[in-house]
């Protein structure tokens, strides 16, 4: 057998998004602010996800201004309406379209006093990137007249939202029922390299294909693909917290190994969009399906490399050893 | 006053230091490192305390020109150093080409490992302006980052390289032209530049007037009665302004994202190691240190249960009065008839999978500060991933209308899940209600780890039916999870597992049942995807032993069972549309995938080795040499 051998394995997923076998439900203000630009406030944010850049894009888009126009306010139960929990892959669902409503409700006072100001109707007005204009004239001011011109009429633009994602419980007996609005599904393949020696797995590449919707922001759905993997690839071949008789016995980053610089594959994501027809922005989510490919595509390219089945994670080294020994004890 | 800085009874040493270009003379505490120094003298927060081990890389700074951990560096070992921070990399105001390119490629997630990283880069640069990729990788080997999977950090240090270096136009470092919408575009996230100069204030580096420190004691046994507590000689210690215990809590005690079944403090008994029993609040961390070995508590040891297998016996050792049987939730979900499922498979497989607890280990430890405002409103800053959900809870432990409690969000440094359960908020609020004095708690790598949740681990049983052409005809689904001491998360992370578990094929017949018990482990909680990869990995698994017992491609095996528009999901649940499809084929091409049955075929592949993967690493074999090698003893 040659000392370092190489395989490939693949694995599907699919996911749910937001909160499970219960409705959910998000809130948000917005108000479309002087200088053309905004304030948005909603209960929720940042874990790391990208999500405030997510809500700004999307504001922008909405309201005719620039993402960094937007001010995104607090998280803060006693000053911003709910929005409840960070998790779930459901921020960019649940407040990325309660935030387009309620922007979409602010532009829509703004566009009345514009379109009378200009006497045409609402539905010939266009705003993007700062600037207002009538389609198909010469009529066009920027977004920081235009909010001027709102207020000497007397209106303030502002919207307030609710969006609600209906999932509905489990029947207790059966377990039938619609726990989510909108799924997602994703495909991994895995590139593998072990030394048959040490039993070191090496990661050398990872395909991920996964459906999200629609990409607010391409390289913050990478960065989440790639985050997932990493963590994938942790679970896969080196993670795990173990207690003697409930003692901790990794207790620091020295004896808990997490995957650094060095373990990370070369990561090529694809993203694919399946739009979410029941939501104003059609996107759906990304956070958590990405890394549940990970760890089986890589146990299947294992096995494709050398032919041992790990069916118990984390395939250390030791353990992969201890695989290939039982594997050839066999065959003798 | 800072706290490492001041001490009663210990006298401070003076320093002088050269920081950021800046002479400063500073006191310290002569156990003092150079990170609390930096941060508690200096209010240069943005080193960040990771581990406090060496081990993370987020609090590295440059003394005397060499990049070095500030945790392990002893304060008055710095003195007459320079010491560069990541405050004065950009001292123009402006960000150095290393920062805007971090900026650029949307290298900060979380943001908490970033100045770190941001200094590890900038010193990989500084030491071999033209490393390459490989080198890169090694020289920043010491930084963990939890988030971001490193490769857009990478991407960033090659561009920033390439710019400094005249290779690449300094206009590489500037946003993208938007075309007519701001949706699919690559908007440069905007939280980029507080994280990567280090100006983010994350919970645990905030300060307020009069703060006081918070300590908590931690059980040192997995399953025992609490026969006493006394804290009489805790409370009398200089500079300790209150002692906690449940005793002090004047509402209905108890917190859970699902069943409400862990005190703020333990109650009776402790259930795991590192449960909270009691909590000091002093003048500083040192204080409330010493005072909290002051307090005795009493144990009366208990029988423990650690395998969630012995946890379902008869006459196993209770947990928790209200589930005698240990069950935290079992959920089943059934569709069809397995039993005519089977008899119509030509194979029939059966294996056992099993995976194991894991922790977040998001790069920030947990951290928070609570105060009550002017109007008697009860706050608490902290990295909580479900604001909503604590207030209710906090409000009925206070007992305060909901419009007297406020949570506010912190920056999160990393969450993954682990920071939606409330371990620590209560002690907190607990301690500003009875000092009126904000109060602040900064847990140690070793309590985030001993007491916050981890993921379920999990043994699954998994048959399944097949038709020679690949066709599942059943699945019969048994997953038993350890959810350790508390209930968190249990009850959803099991029906998530429940829903998911046979994945993305339309099955006729199934059978699955995902239960959880107690144990006197540490507590299983919520860890991206709630359960899903747990039961995903058995199933995927499966579906490749399938595919070489019949001869089929892995890519065509799915094909055949998987989900369509109309199918009929496992909780029968019909789909609108199923994308399985599409990302089946875009992995399958975007890889290269050369077909074939997954019979060991390793060796004879010719899809091996092409675009799209890194080249094996080999440890030490790629930092260069170069004449001004700072890293050579």
């Amino acid at each position: 057998m040659k000392r370092k051998l190489r395989g490939r394995g693949v694995a599907a997923s699919w996911y749910g998004i937001a909160r499970t076998a219960t409705i959910d439900r998000a809130g948000a203000w917005a108000e479309l602010d002087d200088g053309g630009t905004a304030k948005i406030v909603t209960g929720v944010t940042e874990i790391g996800e990208g999500i405030l850049t997510v809500l700004a894009q999307v504001a922008a888009e909405e309201l005719g201004i620039r993402p960094e126009d937007v001010t995104i306010g607090d998280n803060d139960t006693a000053r911003s309406p709910e929005a409840a929990h960070a998790g779930a892959t459901r921020q960019t669902y649940m407040i990325g379209n309660s935030v387009a409503l309620a922007a979409r409700e602010a532009r829509g006072k703004l566009f009345a006093e514009i379109a009378d100001h200009w006497e045409v109707s609402a539905e010939q007005l266009r705003a993007f990137n700062g600037e207002i204009w009538v389609e198909d004239t010469n009529k066009r001011m920027t977004m920081g007249e235009a909010v001027a011109r709102c207020k000497a009429r007397g209106v303030v633009p502002v919207g307030a939202a609710s969006f609600t994602a209906h999932g509905t419980g489990l029947d207790p007996v059966d377990g039938s029922g619609s726990p989510w609005q909108a799924y997602v599904f994703g495909t991994q393949v895995a590139e593998v390299e072990v030394d048959t020696v040490t039993g070191e797995v090496q990661v050398l590449g990872i395909w991920a294909a996964h459906d999200v919707g629609r990409v607010i922001n391409p390289r913050g759905v990478e960065g989440q693909i790639e985050g997932g993997v990493a963590q994938g690839l942790g679970q896969a071949l080196m993670e795990e917290w173990q207690t003697d008789k409930g003692h901790p016995v990794t207790h620091g980053f020295a004896k808990y190994i997490l995957p650094t610089s060095l373990d990370i594959p070369e990561i090529t994501s694809i993203l694919v969009e399946d739009r979410d027809p029941k939501s104003p922005l059609g996107a759906k989510g990304i956070g958590e399906p990405a890394l549940v490919p990970t760890a089986p595509a890589i146990m299947n390219a294992i096995y494709d490399a050398i032919g041992v089945r790990m069916k118990s994670l984390p395939a250390t080294p030791e353990k992969v050893l201890a695989a290939l020994a039982a594997k050839e004890g066999a065959a003798a | 006053m800072p706290d490492t800085l001041t001490h009663p009874t210990v006298t401070a040493v003076t320093l002088d230091l050269t920081i950021n270009g800046r002479r400063q003379r500073v006191q310290a505490d002569p156990g003092a490192r150079l990170l609390d120094v930096l941060r508690d003298g200096l209010m240069l927060t943005g080193a960040k305390e990771g581990c406090g081990a060496g081990e993370c890389g987020t609090c590295s700074v440059f003394v005397d020109g060499k990049l070095i951990k500030s945790c392990l560096m002893p304060a008055a070992k710095a003195q007459g150093a320079e010491v560069e921070t990541v405050e004065g990399l950009a001292r123009t105001g402006d960000l150095t080409a290393v920062q805007k390119a971090f900026h650029k490629t949307g290298a900060s997630q979380c943001g908490y490992c970033i100045p770190g990283m941001v200094m590890a880069a900038t010193a990989t640069l500084r030491d071999n302006p033209d490393a390459d990729i490989e080198e890169i990788k090694e020289r920043m080997g010491g930084n963990i980052c939890r988030c971001t999977g490193y490769s857009k950090i990478f991407e960033a240090v090659e561009i920033a390289r390439d710019v400094i270096a005249g290779r690449l136009p300094h206009t590489a470092l500037d946003p993208e032209a938007v075309g007519n919408s701001f949706i699919g575009h690559n908007t440069r996230r905007l939280d980029a530049p507080s994280k990567v100069t280090g100006r983010l204030r994350y919970a645990g580096d905030m300060v307020m007037p009069g703060m006081l420190h918070m300590q908590v004691l931690r059980s040192p046994h997995a399953h025992a009665k609490i026969v006493s507590i006394d804290t009489t000689e805790a409370e009398a210690y200089p500079g300790v302004h209150c002692v906690l215990t449940c005793d002090d809590v004047p509402g209905e005690d108890g917190f859970g994202v699902f069943v409400e079944d862990q005190p703020v403090m333990a109650r009776d008994k402790v259930r795991h190691v590192g449960e909270a029993v009691a909590a000091v609040a002093a003048d500083s961390v040192r204080t409330a240190r010493e005072a909290m070995a002051l307090i005795r508590v009493e144990y009366d040891e208990l029988p423990g249960l650690f395998d969630p297998e012995d946890a379902l016996k008869s006459g196993a050792p209770v947990i928790h009065d209200y589930a005698a049987d240990n069950v935290v939730k079992h959920i089943p979900v059934r569709k069809g008839d397995i039993a005519a499922g089977f008899s119509a498979a030509d194979v029939i497989l059966e294996e056992s999978f099993s995976t194991q607890q894991v922790e977040h280990a998001y790069l920030e430890p947990e951290a928070g500060l609570a105060y009550v405002d002017h109007d008697g409103v009860v706050t608490v800053v902290s990295p909580s991933q479900n604001i909503t959900h604590h207030r209710h809870m906090l409000s009925h432990i206070i007992a305060k209308p909901i419009n007297k409690v406020r949570f506010i969000m912190s920056p999160v440094g990393g969450g993954f899940g682990g920071k939606e359960d409330m371990i620590y908020q209560g002690m907190l609020a607990l301690a500003a209600m009875k000092t009126r004095r904000p109060v602040k708690l900064v847990f140690t790598r070793e309590e985030s780890f001993v007491a916050s949740a981890k993921r379920h681990p999990s043994r699954t049983r998994c048959r399944m039916g097949l038709t020679k052409a690949g066709r599942i005809t059943a699945v019969e689904f048994e997953m038993l999870s350890d959810g350790g001491a508390y209930g968190m998360s249990s009850e959803g992370v099991m029906r998530k597992a429940a829903i998911l578990s046979c994945g993305p094929y339309e099955i006729e017949n199934l059978k699955v049942d995902t239960k959880v018990v107690y144990t006197n482990n540490t507590p299983s909680g919520a860890f991206r995807t709630f359960g899903g990869m747990q039961a995903q990995f058995a199933t995927e698994s499966m579906m490749d032993m399938a595919a070489e017992r019949l001869g089929m491609d892995p890519f065509e095996i799915r094909r055949v069972n998987m989900m369509r528009a109309g199918s009929l999901t496992h909780t029968q649940q019909k789909l609108a549309s199923a994308a399985i499809d599409r990302v089946l084929d875009a992995a399958e091409g975007a890889s290269g995938w050369e077909k074939g049955a997954p019979s060991v075929r390793g060796e004879s592949r010719g899809d091996l080795d092409g675009p799209g993967t890194r080249r094996p690493c080999t440890l030490g074999a790629r930092v260069r040499e170069t004449a001004t090698d700072r890293f050579r003893p």
